[in-house]
């Protein structure tokens, strides 16, 4: 048999090995129980949503159910009135989530290129919009939109033609869509701040050589900017989506018919109640509702997830 | 003069062409964002009725703040429990969204992996499902089943305290934090991506230069990654505020708008808002001034 000799050298690595297999193997046990912790919401969701009524009181029923049903999902589809607000969603809530992307990308690069008189009180008023919560101005905006008008001009024409021409925009999609097309939607403030910090690192010598082949200033900001900047765009484009697409507290205070799927999973309690033959607060409908309800969201953030990740890397939000 | 005019960058020459471009954006924001403003601070300090013709306001002083805080049921006990929540849930979502942006940016097996299932609640927060999940007052009874079925998965926990003679009321206290870290762990997914992206930021020639230095990791940390951070420290809790305040877990919020929705009381319901936001912007400014004062004026 060999003597293993044992040199300071040795040693040195042997002590860094330890500490490096130390190292790894807390971080995955904290990186794990982190992990347990998010996804234990979600197979608890799964867990309930195949699960028959019955079983939900069953101490011998823990994690798996005894038979899977999948009649909790036929309930859930009916009392949300699922298609219906799912078109709700994406006509309203998604479209004006996507015309945000595009608007404030121009709003920022404003921002981030150019120099003007004022423009640092106008750039504290878009910290003021990251500030200020939605809620705020939907208090007063909810009867704006009653008597919607532009700085007073429809008032105006209306008395002189003695007639009140002020649109109500209440219901309508235009509550959403109207603000994101000028740039300051559901929490506009944020994504202009990202896409400012990304076009500030962008290198300017492609938009000179635009110039000075002879396209004017928005001519290379879509063809020169914007091809440049996807990672930023699909940055802001989950988010936006996310948000809109969970977006309650203006859906409800806006729209009373044509509801998105947030406002209707809200009342879900009430519309099984209503509908005869259900219990109204079984847990395994509601559960059922909440897996539809953010399935599409899921499946989205499945397919753009790798290109998202790899993108918070290098928008750089924080400059 | 001529080596003056030949230097001056795209960004002067078209000083009118930047107006343009946030030009739309400009009256968005006064038509949607000024205007609402100061009309619900005005609604606050008036007495608004609503008739066809459209809203008249009159002139009310302090009534609407007076009825809010003094008369209104349940609204100072919820602005008091609103504001303890703040002052505990804040500075651990701070700290462990921190900690696991740390981990994550680090290098290893599988980090493309973890990194995606950590942001899975950044889709699924601030959605309707939380109060289905969550501890949101109006579902006791599930969020009851749910708590019980994080610890019940797998040991119980709970009976194992009781046997080993510890009294049920710190049993309860304990497992009511525990749970609560659930919840809490769910509101990082946003901080970490800030904080990630932050990291990402921070030029590789600073770790370089204190290797050679001859600094150690801990040292690293406290006077390169921690001060450098600055920036994206001051948005991640800017962000969490704000965050904390959109909450539908968030019962001043909730009252003021039920409120509104239910009884197209506009006064009171402005002014439920504005009290609010009062005091917590009134003690976030607090703490950026100190924070201000201590810490960034020690790391420069």
């Amino acid at each position: 048999m060999k003597k293993i000799e044992i040199t300071p050298r040795t040693r040195y690595r042997l002590k860094r090995k330890t500490a490096d297999v130390i190292v790894s193997v807390m971080r995955y046990a904290f990186l794990i129980a982190i992990g347990y912790v998010v996804l234990i919401q979600l197979i608890y969701m799964c867990s309930y949503a195949f699960r028959v009524p019955d079983e939900v009181n069953d101490a011998s029923v823990v994690w798996v159910p005894k038979s899977f049903t999948l009649a909790n999902f036929k309930v859930a589809l009916e009392a949300l009135d699922y298609f219906k607000a799912f078109f709700n969603t994406v006509t309203v809530q998604i479209l004006s989530g996507l015309i945000e992307v595009f608007t404030c990308s121009v709003a920022a690069y404003g921002f981030a290129r150019y120099s003007f008189k004022g423009k640092k009180i106008l750039f504290a008023v878009v910290i003021l919009m990251i500030l200020v919560p939605p809620q705020m101005t939907a208090v007063s905006m909810s009867l704006d939109y009653a008597y919607f008008d532009l700085f007073g001009i429809l008032n105006g024409i209306g008395k002189l033609i003695g007639r009140d021409i002020r649109p109500n925009l209440l219901n309508s999609g235009m509550v959403f869509w109207l603000p994101s097309l000028f740039g300051v939607g559901l929490r506009s403030g944020l994504f202009i701040f990202i896409y400012h910090q990304f076009f500030k690192g962008l290198p300017k010598e492609l938009e000179e050589a635009a110039y000075i082949d002879g396209a004017n200033a928005f001519t290379t900001f879509m063809r020169v900017v914007l091809p440049s900047s996807g990672v930023a765009f699909l940055t802001v484009t989950i988010f936006s989506v996310v948000w809109h697409w969970n977006d309650y507290y203006l859906s409800i205070l806006y729209l009373n018919d044509n509801q998105p799927l947030s406002v209707s999973l809200s009342k879900l309690a009430s519309s099984i109640y209503n509908m005869s033959g259900y219990g109204s607060d079984s847990l395994t409908y509601s559960m059922a509702a909440c897996i539809l309800y953010i399935l599409p969201v899921i499946i989205l953030y499945l397919l753009l997830q790798r290109k998202f990740i790899a993108s918070i890397d290098r928008v750089g939000i924080v400059g | 003069m001529k080596s003056i005019r030949k230097n001056r960058s795209i960004e002067s020459r078209h000083s009118r062409n930047g107006f343009l471009f946030i030009l739309p954006w400009l009256i968005g924001v006064c038509l949607f964002f000024i205007r609402p403003l100061i009309q619900t601070i005005a609604f606050s300090f008036t007495k608004v009725s609503v008739d066809l013709g459209g809203f008249h306001m009159k002139f009310a002083g302090f009534d609407n703040y007076k009825y809010a805080l003094f008369e209104s049921p349940e609204y100072l006990n919820n602005l008091l429990d609103s504001l303890t929540e703040f002052s505990y849930q804040i500075p651990i979502i701070l700290i462990l969204s921190f900690i696991v942006a740390v981990v994550l940016n680090s290098e290893f097996r599988g980090r493309s992996f973890f990194r995606s299932l950590y942001f899975i609640p950044v889709i699924i927060i601030n959605s309707v499902v939380m109060q289905f999940l969550g501890n949101s007052s109006s579902v006791e009874s599930l969020s009851g089943a749910a708590q019980s079925a994080y610890l019940n998965g797998l040991i119980d926990f709970e009976s194992i305290f009781l046997q080993m003679g510890i009294p049920a009321e710190t049993t309860n206290l304990i497992f009511g934090y525990v749970n609560q870290i659930f919840d809490l762990v769910w509101q990082c997914g946003v901080q970490i991506v800030l904080f990630i992206s932050g990291l990402q930021s921070i030029p590789e020639q600073l770790y370089e230069v204190s290797k050679v230095e001859g600094a150690s990791k801990w040292e690293e940390f406290w006077y390169i990654t921690v001060p450098m951070l600055g920036t994206s420290l001051v948005l991640v809790v800017v962000y969490t505020v704000v965050e904390f305040c959109v909450s539908t877990n968030n019962k001043v919020i909730m009252q003021a708008y039920k409120v509104l929705l239910d009884q197209q009381i506009y006064d009171i319901s402005s002014a439920m808002l504005w009290l609010y936001f009062a005091v917590v912007g009134g003690i976030t400014a607090i703490l950026f001034v100190i924070f201000h004062r201590t810490c960034l004026r020690r790391w420069q």
